[in-house]
């Protein structure tokens, strides 16, 4: 049943559609639920103009936490949002994913594919994905948007991808999206591209649920971050060791996304 | 230092120094302790700290800092930190270390591997302090890589510096970092007031706070309770303890 998929092993035409396909917020994934992190900075604060280094924990942190360093002014500065709200702190903190977090998202869905392009074990990946990601909560979010992807996977692709993940495994987005890569003919690069495109364009696209935006200038965010997305994914591409994943971290979004994982009140799962 | 079992049947624990040493304390309820005390000033430029443990199965040891650790302005030189951990099956290392205070100028790279075979626990305090008073403070990249049993359980690479600082995802402003890792155990108490607990995928826990500086949100609690998780995990620790059998080497 999968012969008759296009897109399977270097057409060049048929890869880039698969590509586009797999960006496309209207894939049937249960993407549109996550945010990428942006509803728990938000939550804990993201926008609201306070100087980051006078502010101390006024930026972006929880009220019930540590107080900001004795001495820090506290009078809100222009950030050129709406209702004061420093709405550049949004593709900022995209910019801040794309180097840690989802680098590290990246990097192992290009090990991934070039395991599964042998057909090889994924464990490795997801284990070495798991250690690289301390936020139980992160992990979370990651493994129901894996879940969604793989389900419509192997729907498209079943016997391509048998064996990938045992039955009952949970395993988080980027491994699906790097074993989908390699039985699409998507090459490494690609796949690094689909990742870091996808964080981008799911924080811009929450950002006009959370706050009132243009969605021309959302838009703009993502354009702007092109440079960034291909910049860390020509950095992860040439991967192959899952030990060789990027690890840098981003505490404290960790730290935002295990208050926001406690809330209900909430649109987005993560 | 590695901390071995002798023929005799008493832990041996050996020694080495250099910009650090060791010295043997009285032990602890089975539990070899050493004091690391710096043998000259510490953090300069070209410093290459090199620190080697190595528990033997079943044994515990403890490492006690006498002061923190500052490192200073290194005026375009950098400095190294490397610390290479292996702890046998069921062994225990607590490392409640004190703050590690990165001076405006310091340029540092912090390398923390820790091997752990089954069964093994280890307790591990680092508190990154950004500048001492009044500064601004210099540059940080650390990174923890730990693996239990085979499978990697915590890699983490941390930027300490002002820009990490003033990056809302990454330090949030906060100054000071500060953070328990219990490894091979998990921590079940609450969280500390204005602290995060961040379980693993495998057994073992972060607990961290972001403060304006070392005492905010101070963790000495957490890592009492990380210790007593450590312990009530423990599989051989009275066995080892009743054999004592073991050997402590040193830093060099």
């Amino acid at each position: 049943m999968t012969d008759v998929v296009g897109g399977r092993r270097s057409d060049g035409a048929s890869a880039l559609l698969v590509l586009a396909m797999l960006a496309d917020a209207r894939l049937p994934t249960g993407a549109h639920a996550h945010s990428a992190g942006l509803e728990p900075a938000v939550q804990a604060g993201l926008l609201t103009p306070a100087p980051p280094l006078t502010g101390g924990r006024g930026t972006g942190h929880p009220a019930t936490r540590t107080p900001p360093a004795t001495g820090a002014s506290t009078a809100p500065r222009g950030g050129g949002g709406r209702g004061g709200e420093d709405v550049a702190r949004v593709p900022a903190l995209a910019a801040t994913r794309l180097r840690t977090v989802t680098a590290t998202e990246a990097g192992a869905a290009v090990v991934a594919r070039h395991l599964w392009l042998d057909r090889r074990d994924l464990a490795p990946v997801e284990h070495a994905w798991a250690a690289r990601t301390p936020s139980p909560a992160v992990r979370d979010a990651a493994r129901r948007l894996g879940r969604g992807y793989l389900r419509l996977a192997l729907a498209l692709w079943p016997d391509d991808l048998d064996g990938a993940f045992p039955a009952g495994s949970a395993p988080p987005r980027p491994l699906v999206a790097g074993a989908i890569g390699a039985v699409t003919g998507l090459d490494a690069l690609q796949v690094a591209l689909l990742v870091g495109y996808d964080d981008v364009q799911t924080i811009a696209s929450a950002a006009l649920k959370l706050t009132p935006l243009d969605p021309a200038t959302t838009t703009r965010w993502v354009l702007d971050l092109h440079p960034a997305v291909a910049a860390m994914a020509a950095d992860v591409a040439h991967l192959t060791d899952p030990d060789d994943i990027p690890s840098a971290g981003a505490p404290m979004t960790d730290a935002w996304a295990q208050t926001h994982a406690r809330t209900t009140r909430r649109l987005f799962h993560g | 230092m590695s901390v071995a079992r002798t023929a005799a049947g008493r832990p041996r624990v050996d020694l080495v120094g250099g910009l650090l040493s060791g010295r043997r304390l009285p032990d602890e309820d089975g539990t070899v302790r050493v004091a690391l005390v710096a043998t000259q000033a510490l953090l300069l430029a070209g410093d290459d700290v090199r620190i080697t443990v190595e528990v033997d199965e079943g044994l515990a040891l403890e490492v006690v800092e006498v002061g923190g650790t500052v490192a200073y302005d290194m005026q375009g030189g950098a400095a190294t930190w490397t610390l290479d951990v292996h702890l046998g099956a069921g062994a225990l290392l607590v490392w409640d270390a004190l703050p590690f205070v990165v001076a405006t100028g310091a340029d540092v790279r912090r390398t923390t591997s820790l091997t752990l075979d089954e069964g093994a626990r280890a307790v591990l305090r680092e508190t990154f302090v950004l500048g001492r008073t009044g500064e601004t403070g210099g540059h940080l990249t650390t990174t923890t890589r730990a693996q239990l049993a085979g499978r990697p359980l915590l890699v983490e690479t941390l930027a300490v510096d002002p820009a990490a600082r003033a990056d809302p995802a990454l330090l949030g402003g906060a100054r000071c970092l500060d953070t328990v890792t219990l490894l091979g155990a998990r921590y079940d108490a609450d969280p500390p007031a204005g602290g995060d607990v961040l379980q693993l995928d495998g057994p073992g826990t972060l607990v961290r706070t972001f403060g304006s500086d070392a005492h905010t949100g101070d963790l000495a609690a957490a890592v009492a309770h990380a210790r007593r998780a450590a312990a009530a995990t423990a599989r051989p620790a009275e066995g080892a303890a009743a054999r004592s059998d073991g050997a402590v080497a040193a830093p060099r």
